[in-house]
């Protein structure tokens, strides 16, 4: 008996959170795509896989989360580069690191929009800068990504009042219907 | 777990789930007696807010289905109330995608009118403790019935069912036994105080 409930203690430490929702984040630093998975409610994701796709369908690059959910990939063309991870238990989820937020000094990627002639010394000025930018407001738009998917009590609220209501007028035809 | 994302499942999946929920919705919409519609939304609403209620099991936290304890009481029934609430966690919180509405559905209700079925078949009004044995089997078997539907639909959309099955029952295993005792709690004080609900619906 001991062991066995020894046992479901450990499956249960193993196991983590439950989560209806996989969600994944990422900006990209200069040249570089940093990223979290993690599940709505805000549970990291672990040792989830992933994959990088250009708009061509061509992969440039796979990765797994580590221990914080967290990864980092080099980007490999100015374009947009699509992030997708899966679970492998049917929670899937994928963003969009678009070309814009890119370093500018990345070779153009197969369909890049044309970047405008700068002389290489600019070029390296400029993504430091946005570089500095993108680290600074991360924390902000990571926030806020996490706050769409915060369920709220008006949402269960309103959502019990509909099912409510659904059923309300179910009722009632159903009760005109045996009407003589 | 029966949240689904849309882009996961392969058409052939989807269209028989789709047809599976259709067919559950119209017989248990059909057979549905107007005095038991109040019932019927009582346990949609519960059902849609089963799965927004988190609680601590060891480390981790868990959240019930109540799928087995909503196919005992409503039967047929089951399949609207399911959709009704599956639909709206969709629209409302994003979980699980709409195109995949008909597979989710059909894996939380079919393992509820199952659970049902079997419950009815078993249960004497005399016995008091089988009641609560049938309600943790239906509760537990539920939850892993539904686990291992979900594994098959990932399986059957080209994922390797052994990988996704595993995944999915084992972080269900603390679901499994949670759900059994409050579902085994709840039938048990109904067969007590109110047998009427666990009877046969009509």
């Amino acid at each position: 008996m001991i062991r066995v409930l020894a046992l479901l203690a450990a499956l249960v430490a193993a196991v983590p959170a439950q989560a209806h929702k996989l969600k994944v984040f990422a900006t990209a630093e200069g040249a570089t795509i940093i990223g979290t998975a993690y599940f709505s409610g805000g549970d990291k994701a672990r040792g989830v896989a992933g994959r990088v796709l250009l708009p061509d369908g061509t992969l440039a690059g796979e990765f797994r989360t580590g221990d914080d959910g967290g990864f980092r990939i080099e980007a490999v063309a100015h374009a947009d580069h699509t992030i997708s991870v899966d679970a492998g238990d049917g929670h899937v989820a994928s963003m969009v690191v678009p070309a814009a937020e890119l370093a500018a000094s990345l070779p153009a990627g197969p369909t890049a929009p044309a970047v405008a002639a700068m002389p290489p010394a600019t070029v390296a000025q400029v993504d430091l800068i946005e570089a500095a930018v993108a680290r600074q407001i991360r924390p902000l738009r990571e926030q806020l990504d996490g706050y769409e998917d915060k369920v709220r009590l008006h949402d269960i609220l309103g959502g019990i009042g509909t099912i409510f209501g659904l059923f309300g007028v179910l009722a009632w035809v159903s009760a005109g219907k045996r009407r003589p | 777990m029966a949240h689904i994302p849309d882009g996961v499942l392969s058409w052939p999946v989807l269209a028989a789930g789709a047809a599976v929920t259709a067919l559950g919705v119209a017989r248990g919409l059909r057979g549905l007696d107007p005095a038991r519609v109040p019932r019927v939304a009582v346990l949609s609403a519960v059902l849609f807010v089963a799965s927004l209620v988190h609680f601590p099991a060891g480390l981790s936290s868990v959240h019930l289905l109540l799928n087995g304890l909503a196919g005992i009481i409503l039967g047929w029934a089951v399949f609207p109330a399911m959709l009704v609430a599956l639909l709206l966690q969709a629209v409302l919180f994003g979980f699980g995608g709409l195109v995949v509405l008909g597979v989710n559905t059909m894996n939380m209700a079919l393992p509820g009118l199952a659970a049902g079925l079997v419950f009815r078949a078993a249960w004497r009004a005399d016995r008091p403790r089988r009641a609560m044995l049938l309600g943790a089997l239906a509760g537990g078997g539920g939850v892993l019935a539904t686990a291992l539907l979900v594994g098959a639909a990932l399986a059957l959309s080209g994922r390797e069912f052994m990988v996704a099955a595993r995944l999915v029952v084992l972080t269900h295993l603390p679901v499994m036994v949670v759900e059994a005792v409050f579902t085994a709690a709840v039938v048990s004080l109904l067969a007590r105080v109110k047998p009427e609900m666990l009877e046969s619906p009509p």
